[in-house]
Parts: C-alpha cells; sequence; structure tokens
C-alpha cells in the first residue's frame, strides 16, 4: 500500500530521465529530494577504524615532569666569587669564558671574583657566546687579544711555617731489628704507631697518610731489595728457570685431582 | 753457517744501492752532475751574498789533538771510522775518542764495513745495470739541466733589469717589487735544481749538508717546520708567552735550549741548582748571512702580593752575539767568562749579568722565557746603554721597540720551589726572602650567604 506511493516519485523522476545509466550517488539523492527532508535516512557505519598508537597510560610519556630550575644565576654585571655558578643549562648553549670553567653538568662557573659578562667573541670562535668574569667594574670583554693577560696572585706573603731546613728525617727512621723489651714497646715498628706519623685529610671524609708518605713505607723500614743489574743475564736465566720449574709444579698440583687419560700402551711391532 | 753467507750475500746485494761517498780509501765522488764545480759556483753566485764557506775547524782539532791526548786503552781501539762502525760499542767508543757521531743507517755502515773487509768491487751510480734506475737518473738530470738554463736566464734578465731605467719599467716602486719577485723566482729555481738530487737527499739525512748552501737550508726549514716548529709554538701560546711578553713573534729560527749538557725542552720545569748557570743555546737560522742577535731572559711571574699581581723580571741581557746558518751556538756561560778578561766595558757583550732563577715557596711556577732579538742592520747596541736596564719592572715590549729589535725566536723554562731553591737564593743574595711562603687567599663569601650567629 505504501510502496506505490513512495516510488511514485521515482518512477516519475526515472520517466523524466532519458538515460537510465547515472552514478549511484546521483540515485540516492534522487531518492532523498524526493522523500522530501522530513524523513533524513542515518548512515549506518559498516567497518572500524582501531587506534593505531596507544593513546592512554604510558605510552606517550610524562610530557610535564618538575622543572630543572636552568637558566641565569647571575646576570650581567653582577658581583661573583670563585665557585658561584653563573649559569645552568643542558648541553652547551653558553661557553665559558675569561676567568669561568665548565661543570660536570656544563654548568658555567667563576674561577675569579668579578663582575660577570656575557658575550661573543668572534676570533676564538664565530658562532659560540660565553660567559666570563671581569676583573674590574669597567672591563669588557673579550680582552683584546695581544694585550698583556690580567690576572690577580690571590696569595699572601707569610713567614714560613716550618723551616725548610731540617730535610732529614732522622724521627722518622725506624730500626728493623728493635729488641723488643718493655721499655721500647712504644716503639714498635709498627707503621701506624710511628711517631712522626702526620696524617692529613684526602679528598674524602678519612683522615689518611699522604700516597707518597705511604709510597715510601719500604724505604722507612729498611727493607732492601736486591738491585736489578741491566744485562745480568746470569741472574734472569736463573730467575726464569726458577719461574719455569714453579709453573710446572704448579700445573702438576692442578692436575693431581682430575683423572687423566693414560697413555695408550703401544703396540711394538715386531 | 748458512744464515752467515746468506747474510753476506744480501749485504753484497744491498751495497749497489749504497754509495760510499768519503771511505777510507776510496775518492769522493760525485754522483748525479758530473760538474762538480760548476755547480757549486752556480750556487755560490746565484745566491745573495754568502759568507766564505768554513774551514770546519773542530773535526781538524780532534783528528790533531785526539792522538796525542789519547790515553792507551782508547788507543788499543784501532781505528774507528765513522762511516763504518758497526755496533753500539764502537759506536760509543768512536763518540768519547774522537767526538763523532756515526754517519748514517747502522745497516749502511755495516754494509760499507763488509764491502771493504771484502775488497768488493764497487759499480759506480752511474754504471748500475738497473734500466730503470738509469732511466730515471737521465729524466733527473735533463730536468736538472733545464733547471740550470733558467736560472741562467733569470740572473740576465735581474742583470737587464737593474741597469733598466726606473722610468721605462714604470717608476722606481713598480722596479724594485719587479726585481724582489724576480729574485724570488730566482732563489726557488736554485732549489728546485738541486732538490732531487739523492746525494743531496743523502748528505742532508747525514747531517753533512753545509749550511751555506741554500739547498741545505731549505731541507733544514722544511724539517724544522715539519715537528719541531709546531711544538715549540704550540708550547709558547699554551704557556701565554705570547700575549705576556710581547704581542706577536714569527719564528724564523730553530731554538735548542741546555742546561750544561742536559737538553731542555720548552716548557719544561728546571731544577733550580741547574738553572744556577746560564743556559747554552743552539740557534739555527735558515736566511743567508750573519746576524747580531741580543738574548734576553725574562721572568714573567714575579708576584707582587702589595698590588695582587705579577710583574715581570729580568734575568739576562747578551747582545752582539754573531750567528749565522752555520755558526749557531750561543754558549753564554763562555761568552761571560770572556767578557771578564776584556777590560773595555764597551766591548763587552753581557749588559745584564744572569741571576739565578728563583721563586717563593708555594708560589705559581714562573716562567722563563728566552728571546733571541736580531738587531736592525746587524748594528752593534751600546752596551753601556744598556746596562742601565731595569731588572724589576722590565717591560720587553718597550725593551724592543727602543733599541729596535726583531724577534726571531723563542723558547722558555719553567721554575718553582724545590729543595736546592733556598740555597740558590742564598748564593744569589735573596736570603730574606727564603723564609717567606705565599699562601693562598681567604675569598669572603658574598654577603647573603655568609652563615651569621642567629644560623648556626
Amino acid at each position: 500500500m505504501l510502496l506505490p506511493r513512495i516510488f511514485a516519485p521515482v518512477r516519475a523522476s526515472i520517466a523524466t530521465s532519458s538515460t537510465f545509466i547515472a552514478p549511484s550517488t546521483r540515485v540516492l539523492d534522487a531518492l532523498r529530494s524526493a522523500n522530501g527532508s522530513a524523513t533524513p535516512t542515518v548512515p549506518t557505519l559498516s567497518f572500524v577504524r582501531h587506534s593505531a598508537h596507544q593513546a592512554q597510560g604510558r605510552a606517550n610519556g610524562a610530557k610535564d615532569g618538575p622543572g630543572k630550575r636552568l637558566g641565569a644565576k647571575k646576570s650581567g654585571g653582577e658581583f661573583v666569587i670563585p665557585g658561584n655558578i653563573i649559569f645552568r643549562q643542558r648541553g652547551t648553549a653558553w661557553f665559558p669564558g675569561e676567568n669561568c670553567k665548565f661543570g660536570r653538568d656544563h654548568c658555567v662557573f667563576a674561577t675569579e671574583s668579578g663582575y660577570v659578562r656575557y658575550y661573543r667573541d668572534p676570533r676564538k670562535h664565530p658562532k659560540r657566546q660565553y660567559i666570563g668574569v671581569a676583573l674590574e667594574k669597567e672591563h669588557t670583554l673579550p680582552y683584546p687579544p695581544n694585550a698583556v693577560r690580567r690576572r690577580r696572585l690571590n696569595m699572601l706573603a707569610v713567614p714560613v711555617t716550618a723551616p725548610t731546613s731540617s730535610s732529614t728525617p732522622a724521627a722518622d727512621v725506624i730500626v728493623a731489628d728493635l729488641p723488643v723489651d718493655t721499655a721500647a714497646r712504644a716503639d714498635t715498628p709498627r707503621e701506624s704507631t710511628r711517631k712522626s706519623l702526620t696524617l692529613t685529610r684526602g679528598k674524602g671524609y678519612a683522615y689518611r697518610e699522604a700516597n707518597w708518605q705511604i709510597g715510601r713505607a719500604a724505604e722507612r723500614a729498611n727493607v732492601q731489595v736486591k738491585e736489578f743489574v741491566p744485562g745480568d743475564r746470569w741472574t734472569a736465566w736463573r730467575k726464569s728457570n726458577a719461574r719455569i720449574e714453579a709453573n710446572v709444579e704448579r700445573k702438576k698440583l692442578r692436575n693431581a685431582g682430575k683423572k687423566t687419560a693414560k697413555p695408550k700402551a703401544r703396540k711394538q711391532r715386531n | 753457517m748458512v744464515s752467515v753467507t746468506l747474510s753476506i750475500r744480501q749485504f753484497s746485494a744491498c751495497l749497489r744501492c749504497v754509495q760510499q761517498v768519503s771511505g777510507a780509501n776510496v775518492t769522493p765522488r760525485r754522483l748525479l752532475s758530473s760538474s762538480t764545480t760548476a755547480r757549486e759556483d752556480l750556487q755560490t753566485q746565484s745566491s745573495t751574498p754568502l759568507p766564505p764557506p768554513p774551514s770546519d775547524p773542530p773535526t781538524d782539532s780532534t783528528q790533531i789533538s785526539a792522538p796525542q791526548e789519547t790515553p792507551e786503552y782508547m788507543q788499543k781501539w784501532g781505528t774507528l771510522d765513522p762511516q763504518m762502525v758497526e755496533n753500539k760499542k764502537q759506536e760509543r767508543r768512536l763518540l768519547r775518542r774522537e767526538h763523532l757521531q756515526p754517519v748514517g743507517s747502522r745497516r749502511r755502515r755495516a754494509v760499507l764495513r763488509r764491502s771493504t773487509i771484502q775488497q768488493a768491487t764497487e759499480v759506480p751510480f752511474e754504471q748500475l745495470p738497473y734500466q730503470c734506475f738509469q732511466e730515471a737518473r737521465r729524466f733527473l738530470l735533463e730536468d736538472r739541466q733545464e733547471k740550470l738554463k733558467e736560472i741562467e736566464t733569470q740572473q740576465i734578465r735581474i742583470k737587464n733589469l737593474v741597469e733598466q731605467d726606473p722610468a721605462v719599467s714604470g717608476g722606481l716602486l713598480a722596479k724594485e717589487a719587479r726585481i724582489r719577485s724576480m729574485r724570488k723566482h730566482l732563489n726557488e729555481l736554485v732549489i728546485l735544481a738541486d732538490i732531487n738530487d739523492p746525494v743531496v737527499k743523502r748528505k742532508f739525512e747525514d747531517g753533512q749538508g753545509d749550511m751555506n748552501k741554500p739547498i741545505y737550508r731549505y731541507l733544514a726549514d722544511e724539517k724544522w717546520r715539519k715537528y719541531k716548529r709546531l711544538v715549540l709554538e704550540q708550547r709558547i701560546t699554551q704557556l701565554d708567552v705570547v700575549p705576556d711578553f710581547l704581542p706577536t713573534i714569527d719564528l724564523v729560527a730553530d731554538i735548542d735550549l741546555g742546561f750544561g749538557r742536559k737538553p731542555v725542552a720548552p716548557g719544561d720545569f728546571v731544577d733550580s741548582a741547574i738553572s744556577e748557570k746560564m743556559p747554552r743555546l743552539n740557534v739555527q737560522t735558515f736566511t743567508p748571512g750573519e746576524k747580531l742577535v741580543t738574548v734576553v731572559v725574562v721572568d714573567g711571574d714575579v708576584p707582587v702580593p702589595e698590588t695582587d699581581s705579577f710583574t715581570y723580571r729580568c734575568h739576562l741581557i747578551a747582545s752582539n752575539i754573531s750567528i749565522s746558518p752555520t755558526q749557531t751556538s750561543i754558549p753564554l756561560q763562555r761568552i761571560a767568562q770572556e767578557d771578564q778578561k776584556i777590560e773595555d766595558p764597551a766591548a763587552k757583550k753581557i749588559s745584564v749579568p744572569w741571576i739565578a732563577p728563583w721563586a717563593h715557596k708555594g708560589a705559581p711556577y714562573h716562567r722563563l722565557a728566552i728571546f733571541v732579538l736580531e738587531q736592525s742592520e746587524a748594528k752593534s747596541l751600546d752596551i753601556a746603554r744598556l746596562s742601565k736596564t731595569k731588572r724589576n719592572k722590565f717591560n720587553l715590549r718597550s725593551f724592543v721597540d727602543s733599541h729596535k729589535l726583531n724577534p726571531i725566536t723563542a723558547t722558555l723554562f719553567r721554575t718553582k720551589w724545590d729543595e736546592s731553591m733556598a740555597g740558590v737564593m742564598e748564593r744569589a743574595g735573596f736570603k730574606d726572602q727564603i723564609n717567606v711562603e705565599l699562601k693562598r687567599k681567604r675569598v669572603e663569601p658574598l654577603p647573603h650567604k655568609r652563615r651569621i650567629e642567629r644560623m648556626r
């Protein structure tokens, strides 16, 4: 009942068009216009496009972490003392110029007290930008190329604390074969109980002897080492022989536990 | 036994490649060029006025005086020929008795020795039976003849140009510029004529080149620039000799520094006991002619705690020392001894005598720079005027300017406090400075970083 009424305009349109062969979209359009806009046809999706990239979770990484507080810590013209960090950075946007150095994370710090300058030095490098410390307030950086370097002594002249003349370490000498009795108990020739032992704080926290003092321990203990004579083939031969023999012994010991295949008894041919 | 014969055969085979220039019984032979005298004449002609060839006194004197002085055990060593010593022992003996260095490689010396022992017949260079080799020789000879011809024409051209009226050749300046460029080309040709000569190359490598001849000077200069000069230049720039003492320096002469027997590389730390005596210098120039030079030793790191800075101190000025490509040694110690004998103060050479380099305890190292300054037009300087130079706060820049000097080379060594420094300072007359020590100044923290009582 309904169908003939619906199809009536279609029939009419088909009748008007002389050529029936038309693109399919046109047919749909014609249908739509014929039906009127009162009942729009909803197109239904016949397939799903899946995501190719993870949208949630850790896939995209944390974009907004805590700030690293990079950038200039001292501005141009500010007074700094040695060790003051002037600029923190990732990579080398700024290079250390006069009286400055790189830290281990490329931060630029001052090695002299003075006034911070941000500058370029085309003679050194055409593209780099430098941070320097001018020693006086009115100085500009870079300093002229052929002029005498400006530098400070940063030292004081004081009277010598230890007299330089007493270079004989008589107190350090330890007799190796000391008679052991109760009186000399305190003077045992052990390194740790030495009288002249001076412990200083090294780079770390520990108080220890200096490396050069440790290195002299054998000398203090009066250890006699046989002197090496270049070209002494006799001693060299004896030593090498002893070494070879010792190696043979060691090899025997090493192989003692193992089962070794017996060498096959050869048949004596007639 | 087999190996021995084998090696001998190898030696004799090798012998043909190795030439003996002056053996014990072989006359010296010119190899590439047949006309020796012509070439040497040409070299002396073409180059700008040269000093007369040296008579080579040191070797003569040793040969004459050695047999008289040598002790008996040395005479037992027999004849030692620098061309033929073969093993280490003989080399050492040669150096001890004859004061001569062996020539060339040990392999070559061995070959020469074997061949003289076997009395092997020597095939001269020209008759070696290698066709390719002979072709190459002929080619080089042709090239050399070409170069000789070019040199002749160039000389004639220069002569004509010199005689020409400046108006014709486009003004005096243009004429001079042209003459200069032509002379330069002539010098290049002189070098090119000899540069492919195997004998020249070998003589240079053996250290027997005559530095009066342009080719050997050229080769020596090339060799120096390839390594030694680079090192020296690097030390001079890295240790800031260049902006601190002089604004710039162009190194044109080789310099060797040493104290007594010990050579010192540029920039080395020298023990104060060693540097108490004057150094000896060896300055090899590569340009012809004699030069008068002034040697200046300056300490560039004298601390001034009052002004918190550094200043300079002059340790030595020795002037009117003549050097040339063949006369390279500047034995300052001997010059000072000779000066003491001279009565006339104007004839002396050392105007500011040597003081030993010294450094305070704890002070940063002192750089002692040694400059060789060429005096302009080889004119001698006035010693009386020079001796008024102040040691302290010595400014080398103004010194060079006021005396019209031209730095040709420089080197340096360093000193710092060591065990022997106290004694050196006492002998040098700085006893009051021995017990002064330099210590680092405490750096005051910035005001907002200062820890105050409340914070503790």
